[in-house]
């Protein structure tokens, strides 16, 4: 598998991180920085690995976002209403997720709905869902379930400052080093290349098309819950709005990474440095102190442009 | 020449062409006469296409001279050769399914008044070129309810509708009934008479001789000369297309097995519509054994295909592979149960074509946990040598290669999986001859080693080489079964058409 986009796309973040350095040498060159990086894009990268899988296959998810809010709110509901303990309500936010991608998916391969329309309507229906469960927000959740997104290891300090690492980036880290060897290695990954390159061979080649991304919903549906989860569990509060703008961003992450939205192309590394493209846009951003709203603008641009770039180096090219 | 010059429409001198890597027409000299059909024949890649495409207006010459009506002209846009009077009808149809068939001849071209379209005018004007091309259909109906002999016509229309003088048809028979061809036929030699220079581009060479006045022969870019068709034989034009006689080959020493493995049984089936499609098709082969399905396009063949390898849910019927009844709901439980099938249009339905080689061969065979990668290219490597794949690199997008070393890709796909019945649609459409022998090639051998064989094959030569026996469908039924000793061309087409003899 060759990896040309994904290393063009880290050696320009590699430059840029460079220039920040020397225009913003105290800032920028600290493992304080690193870690606010790595915590700030672990959310979207985390999501990024379960839309790059569904896109990769064709298909896509505009209802991660959503997902996200409603298994945070899940999790802190049970949590706080019925004091259920907290590895049984992390599981109910996964099952969620579960029972969320199963219906996305059911939907785009039984009643051969498009994915478009059919994760655009679920994302308002997870809305309403996580605000006639939760309300606005549901602050305060339990030390024991804040401690999955706020832990720290390995413990001890450097400098004064903490040295640990916390759990969501680890988590991250982990998700995606195992989804990118399955995606490069796994026979069953595999086939949502051949999905997404060409959906009639691939059922023509004895591959069970539909069966196969229904399964990447449901991938797709439980990451997008375990971000949510890890997000509640980093703020100690499920918020109703947590992932709002999320399914923009790691869209835009994933096609910046290399994915395409006519399927077969992509990897999760590709996925990650996309990631990590947007958080060194945001930082700068949010180092030169512009306003926040800006961020949406930014975001929206690198969009078109990615979507840009490929089409124009796809140009002229039939079938 | 210059005895010609004066009723000489278009002319090109010299003209070059080269893409990246390509040096697609090497100097090439073409003439159209005012009123005349003239064929260009040539195998695929020969630069039919390409000299096409710069008479139209949609590349321009790296060298050469245009002459359109005694004046030299450079078309810098298909716009401006459709206002000179030249309109090309593609191969690939160019129409919008949804609209009605008046707003595709007109297409951007509505008549209105003040920005109204004017809808009388435009079904009036549409109802006068449909007339022209014999086609009746309602201007009104959308063209996505016409059957693809009358989209070929519309395409005329369209052409039509802009006063072309010099009309180019790219391979307008690939997707037509022998019906609906004697209708494009008649459509021509009308336009003929009303003195519109035809430019006809085909594959087949018959037609070449019912139609044409004249024809070109191009190969590997370089015009083979001009001749009358009253002057040639096909045997002399396939002798400059290719450089040496063509006939298929068939080995002396076929014997099939008497083992049947391959039973199907009243296969019926619907289309979406709910018309009915198949009607109690049933046929049996034996082991080692190449049946051939012949019949009309629309007969059923396709679907019959279709049907057995699970890609038509709803297909009923049953089916036995080497005497045990298989159960087949999609092409997975076909692959299982040992059959295959090689689809008829590659592009859209076989090959995964921003693939390399290697992975496009073991789609049909990606088994286990993990991957091999390695083991993945080493196969085919050994396909690419095997069949004479002339690809790059395992790497190479299978988009990259020639429609031939496509379909040999297809082909390396299922000799991996070595199933006990394959079942071929089309395997040499659009492929050039010397493929088509290596194709065929490949069947033989794969017969020879015991596998069931079913060929569906609109070239009827082909079909008749290939099969040691014919099944030949009419309207979704079994019209007949032919033996080898009773196998003629006029038999197969005398079952299809239901002509009795």
């Amino acid at each position: 598998m060759k990896l040309s986009r994904e290393l063009d796309l880290l050696v320009v973040v590699y430059l840029a991180v460079i220039v920040f350095c020397i225009l913003y040498p105290d800032t920028f060159l600290s493992h304080k920085m690193l870690l606010a990086f790595l915590r700030g894009m672990s959310t979207d990268g985390i999501l990024a690995v379960g839309m790059m899988v569904l896109m990769v296959a064709g298909v896509f998810d505009l209802s991660v976002g959503a997902m996200m809010s409603l298994a945070g709110v899940v999790a802190g509901t049970l949590l706080m209403k019925h004091h259920l303990p907290v590895p049984l309500a992390v599981l109910a936010g996964l099952l969620v997720g579960a029972a969320g991608g199963l219906a996305n998916g059911l939907v785009v391969t039984k009643l051969k709905v498009n994915a478009l329309i059919t994760t655009l309507a679920t994302l308002g229906i997870f809305k309403w869902l996580t605000l006639l469960l939760g309300g606005v927000s549901i602050p305060d959740l339990p030390p024991g379930f804040a401690a999955l997104g706020q832990t720290e290891w390995p413990a001890g300090t450097w400098n004064g400052e903490p040295w640990g690492v916390q759990t969501p980036i680890w988590f991250m880290f982990g998700l995606a080093a195992v989804a990118h060897l399955a995606m490069s290695r796994a026979r069953w990954f595999r086939q949502l290349y051949y999905i997404g390159a060409n959906p009639k061979a691939a059922t023509l080649s004895g591959i069970p098309t539909a069966r196969v991304q229904l399964i990447a919903f449901v991938l797709c549906g439980v990451i997008a819950a375990a971000a949510g989860l890890a997000f509640a569990a980093r703020l100690g509060a499920a918020s109703s709005t947590a992932g709002e703008g999320a399914e923009l961003r790691v869209i835009t992450a994933v096609i910046l990474g290399g994915a395409s939205l006519q399927g077969g192309r992509g990897t999760i590394l590709g996925a990650i440095v996309g990631v990590a493209f947007m958080q060194l846009v945001n930082t700068l951003l949010l180092v030169a102190r512009v306003e926040a709203h800006w961020q949406w603008m930014v975001t929206g641009v690198i969009l078109i442009a990615a979507a840009g770039l490929d089409s124009w180096k796809n140009r002229g090219r039939s079938a | 020449m210059s005895a010609s010059t004066a009723d000489t429409l278009l002319s090109l001198r010299g003209v070059h062409k080269r893409y990246p890597g390509v040096h697609a027409l090497k100097g090439v000299d073409f003439a159209v006469r005012r009123g005349e059909v003239h064929a260009v024949v040539g195998e695929n890649g020969a630069g039919k296409t390409t000299l096409m495409q710069i008479l139209a207006g949609v590349h321009r010459p790296d060298d050469g001279e245009l002459t359109f009506d005694g004046r030299t002209r450079t078309f810098a846009t298909e716009r401006e050769a459709q206002a000179a009077g030249v309109a090309i009808v593609f191969q690939e149809r160019s129409l919008f399914g949804p609209l009605s068939v008046a707003e595709n001849v007109f297409a951007g071209r509505h008549p209105s008044r003040f920005g109204v379209v004017d809808f009388p005018r435009l079904h009036a004007d549409t109802a006068k070129l449909l007339e022209r091309v014999g086609l009746t259909v309602d201007p009104t109906a959308a063209v996505e309810t016409l059957s693809p002999g009358e989209q070929q016509l519309v395409e005329i229309a369209k052409a039509l509708s802009l006063n072309a003088r010099l009309l180019i048809l790219d391979e307008p028979t690939a997707a037509l009934t022998p019906a609906e061809t004697n209708t494009l036929f008649g459509v021509v030699r009308g336009l003929k008479s009303q003195g519109v220079a035809v430019v006809y581009i085909s594959h087949r060479l018959e037609e070449v001789f019912a139609l044409a006045d004249r024809v070109t022969v191009l190969k590997d870019g370089e015009g083979q000369g001009t001749f009358a068709v009253r002057d040639v034989t096909p045997q002399v034009l396939v002798r400059k297309m290719v450089g040496r006689d063509v006939e298929f080959e068939r080995p002396a020493d076929r014997t099939p097995g008497n083992k049947v493995v391959f039973e199907v049984t009243g296969l019926t089936d619907r289309d979406t519509a709910g018309r009915v499609r198949l009607t109690d098709v049933s046929f049996a082969v034996r082991a080692g054994e190449i049946l051939g399905l012949g019949g009309l396009v629309g007969a059923g063949r396709t679907e019959t295909a279709l049907g057995i390898f699970g890609g038509r849910p709803g297909c009923g019927g049953e089916v036995r592979v080497n005497g045990k009844p298989v159960r087949i709901r999609s092409p997975q439980h076909a692959i299982a149960a040992g059959i295959g099938y090689l689809p008829e249009d590659r592009k859209d339905a076989g090959l995964f074509l921003d693939m390399g080689l290697a992975a496009n061969v073991a789609a049909a065979t990606l088994r286990g946990v993990v991957l091999n990668d390695a083991e993945q290219d080493r196969t085919g490597h050994r396909y690419r040598e095997k069949l004479r794949i002339a690809a790059r690199g395992g790497d190479e997008p299978v988009r990259a290669l020639s429609g031939g070393n496509q379909q040999k890709v297809l082909l390396a796909r299922w000799l991996e999986v070595n199933p006990a019945v394959l079942i071929v649609d089309e395997p040499t459409r659009g492929v050039d001859v010397g493929a088509k022998r290596e194709v065929h090639a490949v069947l033989f051998e794969l017969a020879r080693k015991g596998t069931a064989v079913v060929v569906i094959s609109s070239d009827l030569p082909e079909l008749l080489a290939l099969a040691d026996r014919v099944v030949v469908l009419r309207a979704g039924r079994v019209a007949g079964e032919l033996s080898r000793e009773r196998m003629t061309e006029e038999a197969v087409i005398a079952l299809s058409s239901g002509v009795a003899r």
